[in-house]
């Protein structure tokens, strides 16, 4: 930790440590450490920690595995629907059926277009729908998910979750080898969250989507990243700025959720409704 | 002992009534379940017992002693308590029960069971009555005398029984054969108000119908149960899994679940459990290597089974596409089994919205389009639209659609997410 860190490419300088690395080294420690993923090493950082390649290359220079962390929660926080948040994943969901895992969603705000997931490579044939009644149902079988099985996705759209709940579902995918992605509102933002990674997505006007990496276990939040959507290249630049959105919410657009979500949310006109 | 006696000597005895039907159905029932452990089973009849041939199975499950001591633990896990005992020939392998003795060889039987009284002996009680007013004590006296002398003094059945016993005389039985259902009746010795106390008690049926199972190479996919009560109409419990299993934990599992919210209408006087169609189990290969796709459609239907359990039955579905060119019919769900079907197509969003939202264009700005979809005449919800990807202030791309048939106006179907 008192090491400065001063190779190119952010590994600890090892080199210096060698020697005395030596006198003491045992392979059983070694094959200890290696054995209890909970246990976080410093020189995990940069290196080694396991991951799922996002699709995007420029997500994944950001991001600690080159990629989104296995066997932790992914928070993705995203203030409106529509900036291709879940298309973020797609890449990375197509390759997980590919490799014959599953992906579950669990209460999925909107109904899955398959036409569309089907293009982006999905397997329809490894996707689970899970519907449930309330949101204490939902965390549930969201933990149930993260508890069956080894390896696949789990994706979640949680407007609440405790600290507490959040944790026992990341050491649920820890233990299972998952990839939990919650979908949060922004108000999860002014939360602290056990989760291992947390990006925000923001409209990006022609560039496509912003993405902010807020916190990222064993690394620094890296510099923006934007991830070109397929239709922002024909965006007006002049027509209005992210700032400029917040401040005139439209009355006919479903706007941004609300920061401090009231009981009458779900009966919001401007939201559209779960489909159940 | 005559009951007054046995409640002059301890006054809290409860006595309770033998119920010989009760009792043979729960011996046919173990004839089932014990037929995963020798083929050839034999429910006698006339005696609280069964018989089992083992020298068959003898390299799968050991010695006969080794045997007899697993499935009296497994029976006492059960709630039964058995007796175990073997020997070449049926009737002396009866006899050997209540010694524990196991006996290998014919010769063993003379030697061994030769002391025995004759009260142990399976012959009327008047007969023996009778003999051991002769003077005949023990099994040898009576070995000891020539067949001629038996069937004079006792009529033909003695000798029989005694040549049966030595396995002089071969002694052919009718085997049992597993039955194609199974139905389980408990009697609880006390009414049960909680439902998390059922678990104990059902715990016992699941796991007597699972060695049922295993011994009829059947599984089963659905398990009812139906609870008994007093002075309420019986409730209906019933357990769906994904497929069909024979194994018990996996029908817990889901069991818990249920009970987690069963309210019932009052206590529980009775349990029964029905597995109304028992179905050939296919066992999947066993490997070596974990995390096989087929282990992975396990753990998937597992999970299904745990969230319906808890949700209900509709609570867990796949997606599949359907061929239809508008896109609110494009789409259904499916069950697990069902393989999906689909066509893709570019440029549509991940999310639909349930129903088409009205919305004023000119608060949106189009990206993409037109894209023409025309369908539907022969339903009746015939539909002419041009599609557009728009963004709306806030940055979000949608996807809307302009209609001109059947009402016309700007529509927002979904949702590039």
């Amino acid at each position: 930790m008192g090491v400065p860190d001063t190779s190119p490419f952010g590994h600890p300088p090892e080199s210096r440590l060698k020697p005395l690395l030596q006198m003491t080294h045992k392979p059983a420690i070694d094959a200890l450490l290696n054995a209890t993923p909970r246990l976080w090493q410093g020189r995990q950082c940069s290196r080694g920690q396991p991951a799922l390649p996002t699709g995007h290359v420029r997500l994944d220079a950001r991001l600690p595995g080159k990629g989104w962390p296995l066997g932790a929660v992914t928070e993705l926080i995203c203030g409106q629907p529509g900036l291709g948040e879940f298309g973020l994943l797609f890449p990375a969901l197509a390759d997980i059926g590919e490799q014959g895992q599953w992906v579950v969603l669990v209460d999925p705000p909107w109904i899955p277009y398959p036409a569309a997931l089907q293009a982006h490579r999905l397997q329809l044939g490894r996707l689970l729908l899970v519907r449930t009644r309330n949101e204490k149902e939902s965390l549930w079988a969201c933990e149930q998910a993260l508890c069956s099985g080894r390896g696949g996705a789990v994706l979640a759209w949680p407007e609440r979750i405790a600290f507490a709940r959040l944790r026992r579902l990341q050491l649920a995918a820890e233990a299972n080898a998952k990839l939990a992605f919650l979908f949060r509102p922004e108000n999860a933002l002014q939360e602290s969250s056990p989760a291992a990674l947390r990006l925000q997505l923001e409209p990006g006007g022609q560039q496509g989507t912003r993405v902010n990496v807020i916190k990222c276990r064993g690394n620094r939040p890296a510099e923006p990243v934007w991830i070109p959507q397929p239709f922002s290249a024909y965006a007006n630049p002049t027509h209005q700025t992210p700032e400029h959105a917040l401040a005139c919410p439209s009355t006919s657009a479903p706007g941004p959720r609300p920061v401090h979500p009231g009981p009458g949310q779900q009966q919001d006109p401007d939201r559209p409704q779960r489909y159940h | 002992m005559p009951v007054t006696a046995a409640l002059g000597l301890r006054d809290d005895l409860q006595v309770v009534g033998r119920d010989m039907e009760a009792e043979q159905q729960a011996l046919q029932r173990l004839a089932a379940w014990c037929y995963q452990y020798s083929s050839q089973v034999c429910v006698p009849g006339d005696r609280p017992g069964l018989f089992l041939e083992v020298e068959a199975s003898e390299r799968l499950f050991g010695q006969p002693r080794q045997l007899a001591q697993r499935l009296q633990q497994e029976l006492g896990r059960l709630g039964y308590h058995a007796m175990a005992g073997s020997a070449p020939t049926l009737e002396a392998a009866w006899l050997a029960v209540h010694e524990a003795a196991h006996l290998a060889e014919t010769g063993a039987i003379r030697r061994q069971l030769g002391p025995l009284p004759l009260a142990r002996l399976q012959l009327e009680p008047a007969q023996i009555t009778a003999m051991e007013r002769m003077g005949f004590r023990q099994l040898r006296d009576l070995l000891r005398l020539p067949r001629k002398a038996l069937t004079r003094r006792f009529g033909p059945a003695l000798p029989d029984y005694l040549e049966r016993l030595l396995g002089v005389r071969p002694d052919p039985r009718k085997l049992y054969q597993p039955p194609e259902t199974f139905s389980a009746r408990l009697e609880l010795p006390a009414e049960i108000h909680a439902s998390q106390a059922l678990l104990f008690p059902l715990r016992r049926l699941l796991e007597e119908l699972c060695g049922v199972l295993r011994g009829g190479d059947t599984a089963a996919q659905a398990v009812c149960i139906t609870l008994s009560h007093e002075d309420a109409d019986d409730s209906a419990l019933e357990l769906g899994l994904q497929s069909p299993t024979q194994d018990s934990a996996r029908l817990l599992t889901v069991l818990r679940e249920r009970l987690e919210r069963l309210r019932l209408p009052g206590p529980v006087r009775a349990i029964r459990l029905d597995a109304p169609r028992l179905l050939k189990f296919n066992a999947g290969q066993h490997t070596l290597l974990r995390d096989t796709p087929a282990e992975r459609r396990q753990d998937i239907e597992q999970l299904a089974e745990r969230l319906q359990a808890r949700l209900g039955p509709g609570a867990v579905a796949g997606l599949t596409g359907v061929e239809d060119h508008r896109p609110e019919y494009s789409w259904r769900t499916r069950a697990l089994g069902e393989p999906p079907r689909c066509t893709a197509l570019a440029h549509r969003p991940a999310w639909l919205l349930p129903k088409p939202r009205r919305c004023a264009i000119e608060n949106y700005e189009i990206l993409a389009g037109p894209e023409r979809i025309e369908s539907g005449w022969w339903d009746g919800r015939d539909c002419r639209r041009d599609y557009f990807i728009v963004r709306d202030a806030h940055g979000s791309t949608l996807w809307a659609y302009h209609e001109y048939k059947p009402r016309r106006g700007w529509y927002l179907q979904g949702i590039f997410a």
